[in-house]
Parts: C-alpha cells; structure tokens; sequence
C-alpha cells in the first residue's frame, strides 16, 4: 500500500502543475520568467532571490573561512564584530563577513517564504505553513538584528559556527545571573516541552491505530473513545492539529521576548524577582 | 458565536463500546457523565467532556500520587513553620530537598520528606504505565505511547534514581519546589561543568526544537489542508485524497522532499522520543564518563578558541591585522561578557 503510494505520486503530481497565479504576476503583471519546476523543486522568482542569496552568503563563508587559513569547518569560526565597531560596519575579518551573511541569510529566509506562499497560492491551500515559517524566521531577526540594535552593538549577535554558537549560549546564559530565571525562558522551555510531549501523543495514536488493509470492511480503530477513556478527553483528528500549531506558535513567541528583554529590559533574572 | 448558540440539533454523544477486557476489572468503571461543553467549539475542538475508565491501574496511580501530594503539603507546611499563609505566600520557595548519601534519611526535614514524596510518585507513574498498558490493548492499539510513556520514565528515572546512585548521593537529584527546579537546573549544569557542552544534552536541544518545528510544520499543513480532509488521517493513510497530496506536494516542491500521511508521523514519535532518550543518556554519562563536560569539549573541539593555539584565530591572519587589545596582544574573548 505505501509503496503504491509513492507511485501515484508521479501520476497526481502532474494535475497539480499549473502555470501562473504568482505573486510576481499579481504584483508586476505579464509572464513571472521564473515559474517553472527543476527536478522536485518549484523555482519560481522567490526562489531564484534565495537561491541567490544563499550562494552569496556560502561565498563570503569561504572566502572568510580561507582568510583565516584553517578549511577545518569544525573549527571555522564567522565572529560577530568587535565590539569597538558598534553598529556601523566592521573591517571584512573583524565582523564584516558577519555582517554579509547575516543581511544575506535574513534576504533568503523572507525570500523563502515568499516563494512559499506561490506554492501555497498555486496548491490553493492555507497560508498556515509560510505564517508559522515567519514566525520561525521571527527568532533569527530577534537573535541576530533587533536585540543588538537595541543592545547597540552587532557584538550582540552570534558567531555563525557550530562551537561559536555554542560558546555564545553558553556566554549569553550565564551573563545574565541565572537565565532560568527569567520567566519567559521558563515559559518557552515549557512550551518546547510541551509540543514534544503532545507531538508523542499525537503521532503514537496514529502509528498506534492505523491500518493499510485494502479490504474496505476491515474496521478502523477508534481513537477517540481511547482518549476518552484514559484522560476523559479526545480532542479530535482536527483539533490535534489545531493544538499543536497553538503550542509552536506560543513557544515561539515566548522564545522571542526571552531573548530580546535579556540584556535590553533586564540586567539581573535574580534580581529581577526582588525589585526592592 | 453564531454556530456556538446556534439552534443545529445537538450531535449524540459517543459512548465506548462493551468489551470483554472492560468488565474482567473489578474497578472498571467509566466514570462521570458524557456532556457536551459547547463553547469548546470556539476553539475548533471536539465538544464533548467524558467519560473517563477509573480502573485497578488508574486507582492505584492516582492514590500514590494523592498520597504523595499529601507528603508534600505536609512537608512544605513544616517548612513555612507550621503558617498555612506564609506556605502560601512563599510557595515559590518551599523546597523539599533530597539527603545526602544514599541510605534512608534520618529525619523527615533531613530528606525523608523527599523520599517519601518521590516514592509515591515514582510508584504513581508505574501504575499510570500499566493503565496504558491495558487500556491500549483494550482499544487494540499498537503500543506506540506505552514505549513513549516509559521513554519519560526513563528520563525521569535517570534524574531522579540511576544518576544520584551512579554519583552515589539523592543529594544530586532535584529538590521539590517551584524555584527549587530552576536552581536545580543551573547548579547541575555549573557542578558538572558546564552542561551545554554535553554532546548528548545538545543533541536533545535539537530534538527538542525539531519537534516545535515538526508540529509547526506538521500542524500548519494539516490546517491548511483540512478544508479537503487531511485531518483525517487514519482514512489518508489507507487512501490519500486532494487533501494529502497537496500536503505531500507543499513540501515536495518546497524542499525537494515530503513525508506521507504515514510516515510524518513516525518523524514526529521519534523526534519527540529523541528528546526524553538523549537527555536520559546525557545524565548518564555525567559524573561517569566524565565530570566536568566544559574540559570534555575543549579535549574534544567543541569549544570555542580564540588567541595563538588555534590556526582559526584571528591572530593567526596572515595579514597585518588592526592592534589587538588586552595583554600581550591576544584578543580576549571577544570582549562579550
């Protein structure tokens, strides 16, 4: 049954292709030059600005990673700038690299999700997965551009590496005191947690109850009188779905403000607690 | 609200079937009564509230944890000296702590409290692992959240039991409490060194962002789809319609890669179970395969290096580089702290 599954695939793909309804064409009008497939992927004008930026963005990683001298790309470092550059620009290996990237990456994330919203517009389904995507791309902008504008220092952000990073989490959640005390970080971890813990439930009752008979009178397990039985509830095939949506976007929210009020609003998690 | 006090009739409520597994328990009762709670369909949820199985197992937990919760209450009355309003007014700072080494307390403030609470509540969650267990082969399940379920007890178990025995002292656990967990939570990190340079307290980081991100990605597409039917999954599985393709296609052409209405669902149960198994195996390994995991990273390179020693320096330029503050020209760590 799954692997006729993965035949058809080929067979609906074909009903679904159709040229047009762009946001390039609403906006500009005329032909959008970019509205074609390649293999998999649909291109579209969006695509061609991500894909452009990433290319970008993995040049000035190399050309910066050879500048040091050390192609070992676990060691590779991209720092934030010094902290004597402030918010103007900083020398190439002192943060402009940096920089490039971060403007870069934050050009190919909202270009990503805008050629999302073509493929949404040409499906004719919701716009639920570029909203959520915004959102997602929300705690990079927050990380990387809106806390240090308001810290007033690109030093703020993360070097882009993986023990660079590291080293700033680290950095960042010691310097403010005790970070487990800052509610909005409380409130995110129980967020993260939280959509694991539902992401179980949710995919162990389908996993769970499933069945791929052909026989159109084999019967379907019920889920919902198991729910009810164990916790009195069953929220429902749909409702699950609307539940875990609510709890990502609600621990990324929480994310976002964890991160910005620290250093900004708050010096001192522990203090903060006894304002007296 | 118009569909809320709308006049539609209402739609009957379901009842669980008889089963022979239902009355082979002496305490297999559905308690409550099936009802409808019409504002829940503002939310989109299903409306009815009811009815739920008390059973042996569901008895058993419940009790233990009621008994531990009582424990508790006594405890953290004892700790405010005896004042229910300063027990309340102070609730956030009330800590049950753990004693040290690993034979029984000698007094209920020395640790006993701790003992007796964490007892009743281990015992708690075995019991509520076997009223899984018999519930799920009562609806004929496949027995995907047992495993999940014990996964948690796993990490829980390895908290709270196998990691104080292996370090040799219940002192290593969490003290019961509201502030007492996030202290916990900072004070096990700095004793052993720092924990975020923990390969395995990393790799449950990404299990634990991957599944927001999965239910971001997975719910979104389901309710963007919903108005064709994906949500019915069960049914999408056997035979998928306009709903699932066009799901299935989203992330086709997106990344050049999609699940099937099956198989995102074992992507969802095992990044979720990753998160509780890798958190358990780095605990684990903290105090025994090594003690100080900031030393372990720099053995291994995951922490970061600035100043000569390292070729990725920017001392190491090759070109002329702008005076450098700090002694003997080595850059600080980038002055960020």
């Amino acid at each position: 049954m799954r692997l006729s599954m993965s035949q058809s695939m080929e067979t609906f793909e074909r009903d679904y292709k159709k040229p047009g309804n762009t946001i390039f064409q609403a906006l500009l009008g005329g032909v959008d030059p970019f509205d074609v497939w390649l293999g998999p992927f649909y291109v579209g004008f969006f695509g061609i600005v991500s894909i452009t930026a990433i290319v970008l963005g993995v040049l000035v990683i190399l050309i910066s990673v050879g500048q040091y001298g050390d192609w070992d790309l676990w060691r590779a470092n991209i720092p934030s700038p010094l902290r004597q550059y402030g918010l103007g620009p900083a020398p190439f290996l002192h943060g402009g690299a940096w920089q490039l990237v971060v403007v870069l990456a934050t050009v190919s994330f909202v270009a990503w999700g805008l050629r999302e919203v073509d493929i949404c517009r040409k499906l004719e389904m919701g716009f639920h997965i570029p909203a959520m995507f915004s959102l997602a791309i929300s705690a990079w902008v927050v990380l990387q551009i809106l806390r240090p504008l308001a810290m007033g220092c690109w030093c703020e952000g993360f070097d882009l590496s993986f023990t660079g990073h590291l080293t700033w989490v680290s950095n960042t959640g010691f310097r403010y005191m005790n970070f487990y005390d800052n509610p909005f970080h409380a409130y995110a971890v129980l967020g993260f947690f939280l959509t694991a813990m539902v992401l179980a439930m949710h995919g162990s009752a389908i996993l769970g109850t499933y069945n791929t008979d052909p026989d159109p009178n084999v019967e379907m397990r019920r889920e919902d009188s198991f729910w009810r039985d164990y916790v009195g509830y069953s929220i429902g095939e749909y409702g699950i779905h609307r539940l875990g949506f609510y709890l990502a976007v609600y621990t990324l929210i929480m994310s976002d403000l964890c991160i910005f009020t620290s250093g900004t609003l708050v010096k001192d998690w522990v203090q903060f607690w006894h304002p007296f | 609200m118009a569909t809320v006090f709308s006049h539609h009739p209402p739609e009957p409520l379901e009842e669980a079937e008889p089963s022979v597994l239902d009355s082979a328990d002496p305490l297999g009762i559905r308690a409550g009564r099936a009802m409808r709670i019409d504002l829940l369909a503002l939310l989109k949820v299903d409306t009815q509230i009811g009815t739920i199985w008390l059973g042996t197992w569901g008895i058993l937990s419940t009790l233990s944890f009621l008994a531990g919760l009582l424990v508790f209450y006594i405890g953290a009355l004892d700790q405010a000296g005896g004042s229910f309003w300063v027990m309340v007014r102070y609730f956030g700072n009330i800590q049950l702590a753990p004693p040290d080494g690993l034979s029984l307390a000698h007094s209920l403030r020395d640790g006993g409290y701790w003992q007796i609470v964490t007892g009743f509540w281990a015992f708690s969650v075995l019991f509520w692992a076997g009223r899984l267990w018999e519930r799920l082969a009562r609806h004929k399940w496949r027995p995907f959240l047992l495993w999940a379920w014990l996964s948690a007890i796993f990490l829980t178990s390895v908290i709270w039991v196998w990691h104080p025995l292996l370090v040799g002292s219940w002192s290593d656990a969490p003290a019961l409490g509201l502030n007492a967990d996030l202290q916990w939570a900072q004070n096990f990190s700095v004793l052993w060194g720092n924990l975020y340079y923990n390969p395995f307290h990393q790799l449950a980081i990404f299990f634990l962002f991957g599944s927001t991100m999965l239910w971001g990605m997975h719910g979104a597409t389901i309710l963007a789809t919903s108005s064709e039917g994906s949500h019915h999954e069960d049914a999408e599985i056997k035979n998928m319609t306009s709903g699932s393709q066009k799901a299935a296609l989203f992330w086709r052409w997106t990344m050049g890669f999609n699940a099937f209405p099956k198989s995102i669902h074992d992507w969802l149960w095992w990044f979720a179970v990753g998160v509780v198994l890798s958190s358990g195996i780095g605990i684990l390994a903290t105090g025994t395969m090594t003690n100080n995991w900031y030393a372990w990273g720099v053995d291994h390179g995951t922490v970061l290096q600035y100043g000569p020693m390292t070729r990725s320096s920017i001392n190491q330029h090759p070109r002329p580089m702008p005076p450098m503050t700090g002694p003997s020209g080595y850059m600080p760590a980038q002055g960020k702290i």
